[in-house]
């Protein structure tokens, strides 16, 4: 009896092996051994594949909102333009906003609110003459249905008039704003706004 | 005599060698001890709670004592966290700019109201950026957060911490953030965003150790 049980778990791993390595002569699929140890490791695997999945189950449940950190707008493009030396030219910018959250227009609706703003440090050999935002779009927040905000989600544009200098300049302009989503904010924020910019 | 002498500066030297290493450990283990603390403050999670399916802030802080502060009010006046013990304490995260904060704040204002008898206080410590250095800058920001104050009817103890806490609190990467601090100075519950004002009052009574 007691030679039987390693005889029984040999033959189960040869079969395992043939049916690993010769599929065409695999035999149909059977849940069910002679092998007293099959039952209690069947029951063992399935007992641990439930716990982990109840538990990423759980844990997709839980965490249905993540906590709100990084960057909340990205500088899609241009990289590099050309313009006239040293006369005024339209550049349209263009920057993303993270799923879920909103940044304050340039023209938010209450003086409280910190507008989104576009600005090019001095000594960068071009300069902003002048910076045309777009409009906001009016949203409200689902607990306060009362107050209308003026805001920027998805992509949004700038167009920014530059005055370059002859040369390349590699400006790291800067986008400055406040970005929420409908339950919390996140701390104003400065992001770098890096242009090559060629003055022909 | 000269003997006895050296002996003697021999053992003063060992006592006060010995004196050092227990000071420089203690330094050594309350230092490790606090950036411990703030590197588990840094993390943290929303969870749902079970019961009401709201999400709850599992902040590492929570069973810690709050981390100490001492910060000026509108008025210049320096408040600290300690000389509310034996209070339970909201500790609220809030700034001007704030949308949700400033659909929060009624609610802690009712709240304060309701359980102020009972020992319960709000410390509202403001985000907002101060600017120590340039007195006419101060005074403009100091302007900024008082009329937010006045206009949210804000009758409790407001302070302007700035990023002075952010490490600290766990970088308080969200606003509202608030902590709920107990009768002896331990976090008892936190909450990261808006929530709802049942939440909150919920967390106020275990703060006032009414529930669980």
């Amino acid at each position: 009896m007691s030679q039987a049980v390693p005889h029984a778990g040999e033959s189960g791993q040869r079969a395992l092996f043939h049916q690993i390595c010769h599929p065409e002569r695999r035999p149909p699929l059977r849940l069910e051994s002679k092998d007293p140890r099959f039952g209690r490791t069947a029951a063992l695997i399935a007992g641990v594949l439930i716990v982990a999945a109840s538990f990423t189950l759980a844990q997709s449940d839980s965490t249905s909102r993540s906590i709100l950190k990084g960057a909340a707008v990205e500088y899609l493009y241009p990289e590099q333009v050309t313009i006239p030396a040293a006369k005024s030219t339209t550049v349209t910018l263009h920057f993303r906003v993270a799923p879920g959250l909103h940044i304050n227009s340039n023209k938010p609706h209450e003086d409280y609110l910190i507008p989104t703003t576009f600005f090019i440090p001095a000594d960068s050999g071009v300069r902003l003459d002048a910076a045309s935002y777009p409009a906001g779009s009016d949203i409200t927040l689902p607990l306060d249905p009362t107050e209308k905000l003026s805001v920027y989600t998805d992509e949004f544009s700038i167009e920014a008039r530059l005055v370059s200098a002859p040369g390349d300049h590699l400006v790291e302009a800067k986008l400055h704003y406040q970005a929420c989503d409908k339950n919390a904010c996140m701390p104003p924020k400065t992001i770098t706004v890096p242009i090559d910019i060629i003055g022909k | 005599m000269k003997r006895n002498t050296l002996v003697l500066f021999a053992v003063l030297f060992i006592l006060a060698t010995f004196a050092w290493a227990g000071w420089a450990n203690f330094e050594y283990r309350k230092e490790a001890n606090e950036k411990m603390l703030a590197a588990a403050a840094m993390q943290g999670e929303l969870v749902a709670d079970p019961a009401t399916g709201t999400l709850q802030y599992n902040s590492p802080l929570k069973g810690k004592p709050a981390p100490a502060f001492m910060l000026e009010d509108l008025s210049g006046k320096k408040v600290s966290l300690a000389s509310y013990k034996g209070k339970a304490v909201l500790v609220n995260f809030w700034a001007t700019w704030c949308g949700p904060c400033k659909i929060e704040t009624p609610w802690l204002v009712e709240l304060r109201d309701q359980y102020a008898s009972q020992g319960f206080e709000i410390l509202g410590v403001s985000t907002d950026d101060i600017d120590a250095d340039n007195p006419k800058t101060l005074a403009n920001e100091k302007a900024d957060v008082q009329k937010s104050v006045t206009r949210m009817h804000m009758q409790y103890p407001v302070l302007l911490a700035g990023n002075t806490l952010d490490h600290a609190y766990g970088g308080l990467d969200e606003l509202p953030t608030s902590f709920f601090v107990n009768r002896k100075g331990v976090v008892v519950a936190a909450q990261l965003g808006l929530t709802s004002k049942d939440d909150i009052e919920s967390n106020i009574k275990k703060a006032l150790g009414q529930t669980p």
